[in-house]
């Protein structure tokens, strides 16, 4: 592989640059310029915002999102057999089962743990003795 | 014309590598840390697919599967961490993690 | 380029791979069946405690089946590799891997049992507790019984990624918290340098296979001299971390100080464990011809571990951060062994068991003298503990000579047999550094001591120990103590445990 090979995708970060730089050039020159308090507040089209957002998210979101992405990833490992399904034979099947019963053993876990719960109460057999001394 | 060779990939990933490294020593935030060394394990896996590539097999290319699951599994316990310390101080500074020295 | 091959399925040789399948399938059904039967605490220990004693029994009849291998004839070969290289070489069934099985299952079973009160006290999640910690000693045993780079490395991951959620787990101190984002940002730093090791080892070399690139560096066919140098000291820095040697050991003292003191101890000596192991493991399956480049390497993180984790333990006022220095020490006594090559193989196991089990011990006798759930000890909770508990400071004070090297302990022919072993090697420097590291070691240990039994108690009466606890302790006391004054057995079992 030359660097010629690479020509055309130098040809496409100088075309997104100037596509870019240019609109953001002619909307600056030719855009009339009447800016109100509820025009410059962001994200509010206009309007202005009666409360402020909540700050963090609640935790319970992180606990789904990051559970996603564990099983999300684990199914890498299934392309990989997918594709050479029929070498492989019984012995990928075998391996690929123990596999997702390790991966639905986890599941059934967190399932039953009541981590995909959003009820929170679901979870407080969980806490330690120092935790409910806290709540 | 220039030939892009092994070896610009794997330098190429020397320096991402040592841009992950150099931001773990000296950046205080422990997200950013997080970040950093997950530059660090991309670097790594660069350095697994060119070497594959190079020396024309598939060890490589599959060793890449590996580090992203390793990766994955990293990033939700790391979070898991971060978020118990925030929700107990406010802040992912690990500056402010000063209990422990001597 | 085509990457079009056929391809066969490897062999199968499950009896390589039998306690570490104990181990991970046995936490697998404590998780389900502590969600689905919410059963007493007590049976889930006393159930844990027999999946361990399973996984050791199914190590003896590997180390059976690996004494029947080692008198293979040549007609026997194939069966030979299918039994000792199954699946295709990514596991090995040899008398370094089953003795790499034997102590950490070891120390997972004391660890366990002299930590129980922090499992009790974790409530509901004493489960998750228990699984993490058979789900680490699984990936260190990997550690151990791998010829595969990749192998290693998952195993590594195993270990390491259940330590840091182990060293939070109370969520009832900041100070474990802190030692929990701590050990696994620096943890997960060692990680990816010693994977960026194995990229580079594998750009250099051509194969993640250990047995593969010894092959390929036997030939003197490899490519890239440079790209396999720096990856063999990338590899042996990633592992230092993990071993906390000096320079590298910076997370050991807080983690060692902030961990629950019911697991600090497991943690640390299984850490060690699954480093050292692999290091050997890399090192002299791999590389023993590059011994000229990588030695000199260990023995200058040795030197330095030895001096530093010894001068600076003490000042110490904290116990578990004095036993964190004194680790680092004892990483730097290790690798003195390291640096002597395959020959100095079973010596460096033979310290490696011994150590991790008074590592254990001591631990196990700070959390019942501190508590299991806590973090810190200071030296006031120790002043006139052999008026408190007279059990407690007795094997406090036999497991504290045994890791000072004092004559008639297990630590004494530990050390003595390192230290031999670099002699001959030619690192009669390094000898000497040793020698004195030890003698500089001594005065902290003799410190805790002095205050156990020559100084007045400044805090109440400890809780008596529970009967688990006292077992372990008297174990790891025992151990110390049989093996220091008859250690002719365990160095013959040692001796044996190099890698194919």
């Amino acid at each position: 592989m030359t660097l010629n090979d690479y020509l055309p995708l130098l040809v496409m970060m100088v075309l997104a640059l100037v596509f870019v730089g240019a609109a953001v050039l002619i909307s600056r020159i030719f855009s009339p310029k009447r800016p109100t308090v509820e025009k410059s507040a962001p994200y509010e089209s206009g309007i202005l915002p009666e409360t402020e957002p909540a700050q963090r998210f609640p935790v319970k979101f992180y606990m789904v999102a990051m559970l996603f992405v564990i099983f999300d990833v684990e199914i890498i490992f299934l392309f990989a057999w997918a594709s050479r399904f029929n070498d492989l034979g019984w012995y990928g099947i075998g391996a690929v089962a123990i596999f997702t019963a390790f991966v639905l053993e986890t599941l059934a876990y967190v399932w039953k743990r009541g981590a995909l719960d959003w009820n929170v109460k679901h979870r407080a057999r969980y806490m330690t003795a120092a935790d409910r001394e806290a709540a | 014309m220039i030939e892009v060779t092994a070896g610009w990939y794997l330098s190429l990933a020397a320096v991402l590598f040592s841009i992950g490294l150099l931001g773990i020593l000296v950046r205080r935030n422990a997200l950013i840390m997080f970040m950093c060394v997950e530059l660090m394990l991309n670097a790594v896996n660069l350095t697994f697919v060119a070497a594959g590539r190079a020396l024309g097999n598939l060890e490589g290319q599959v060793a890449v599967f590996f580090v992203l699951v390793v990766a994955a599994a990293e990033v939700v316990v790391g979070l898991a961490i971060i978020v118990a310390i925030f929700r107990r101080r406010e802040s992912a500074s690990v500056d402010e993690l000063a209990t422990l020295r001597g | 380029m085509t990457f079009a091959q056929v391809l066969t399925p490897p062999s199968v040789g499950w009896i390589a791979i039998a306690p570490e399948i104990v181990l991970g399938v046995g936490a697998a059904l404590i998780l389900l069946f502590d969600v689905q039967y919410k059963p007493k605490r007590t049976h889930l220990g006393l159930a844990t405690a027999a999946i361990v004693a399973t996984a050791f029994a199914f190590a003896i009849v590997q180390y059976d089946r690996v004494q029947t291998l080692s008198q293979a004839t040549a007609d026997q070969a194939a069966d030979f590799v299918a039994t000792a290289f199954p699946f295709d070489a990514m596991i090995v069934l040899d008398a370094n891997a089953v003795f790499g099985r034997f102590a950490m299952l070891l120390v997972t079973g004391l660890g366990l049992a002299a930590g129980w009160r922090l499992f009790e006290r974790l409530g509901a999640r004493a489960a998750e507790g228990l699984a993490l910690m058979l789900l680490s000693a699984t990936g260190f045993m990997f550690m151990a019984s791998s010829t595969h780079l990749m192998m290693v490395f998952l195993g590594l991951e195993v270990g390491s990624i259940a330590l840091y959620v182990l060293a939070g787990i109370t969520r009832e101190r900041t100070e474990s918290d802190e030692a929990a984002i701590k050990y696994f940002l620096l943890g997960s730093v060692a990680s990816a340098v010693f994977i960026y090791g194995v990229a580079l080892t594998y750009a250099g070399s051509g194969s993640m296979n250990l047995l593969e690139i010894q092959g390929v560096l036997a030939r003197n066919i490899f490519t890239r001299p440079a790209v396999l140098l720096i990856g063999i000291a990338l590899m042996v820095v990633g592992m230092g971390f993990k071993v906390s040697a000096a320079p590298f050991h910076s997370w050991a003292p807080d983690v060692y100080q902030g961990a629950p003191g019911g697991i600090v101890g497991y943690m640390a000596a299984a850490a060690k464990i699954g480093g050292f192991a692999a290091l050997i493991r890399i090192l002299f399956t791999a590389f023993p011809d590059f011994i000229s480049t990588w030695g000199p390497l260990v023995a200058g993180i040795a030197a330095l571990s030895m001096l530093l984790g010894s001068t600076v333990a003490l000042v110490q006022d904290d116990i578990r951060r004095m036993l964190g220095y004194s680790g680092v020490a004892h990483a730097g006594f290790i690798l003195t062994g390291v640096v002597a090559g395959g020959a100095g193989t079973g010596e460096v196991w033979f310290y490696l068991g011994v150590y991790t089990v008074q590592l254990v011990g001591a631990f196990g006798v700070v959390a019942a003298v501190t508590g299991a759930a806590t973090s810190g000890a200071g030296i006031d909770a120790f002043r006139g503990l052999s008026k408190r508990a007279p059990f407690l400071a007795a094997t406090f004070t036999v497991l504290l000579l045994g890791m000072a090297g004092l004559p008639l302990t297990s630590g004494f022919v530990a050390k003595f047999g390192v230290f031999t072993e670099a002699w001959q090697a030619g690192y009669e420097w390094l000898v000497i550094v040793a020698v004195l590291a030890s003698v500089i070691a001594f005065f902290f240990y003799l410190r805790v001591i002095v205050a156990m039994y020559m100084e007045e108690p400044v805090d109440e009466a400890v809780a008596p120990p529970g009967i688990s606890v006292r077992a372990s302790l008297a174990l790891a006391s025992l151990i110390t103590i049989v093996i220091g004054i008859v250690p002719g057995p365990l160095l013959s079992l040692a001796g044996e445990a190099s890698p194919l």
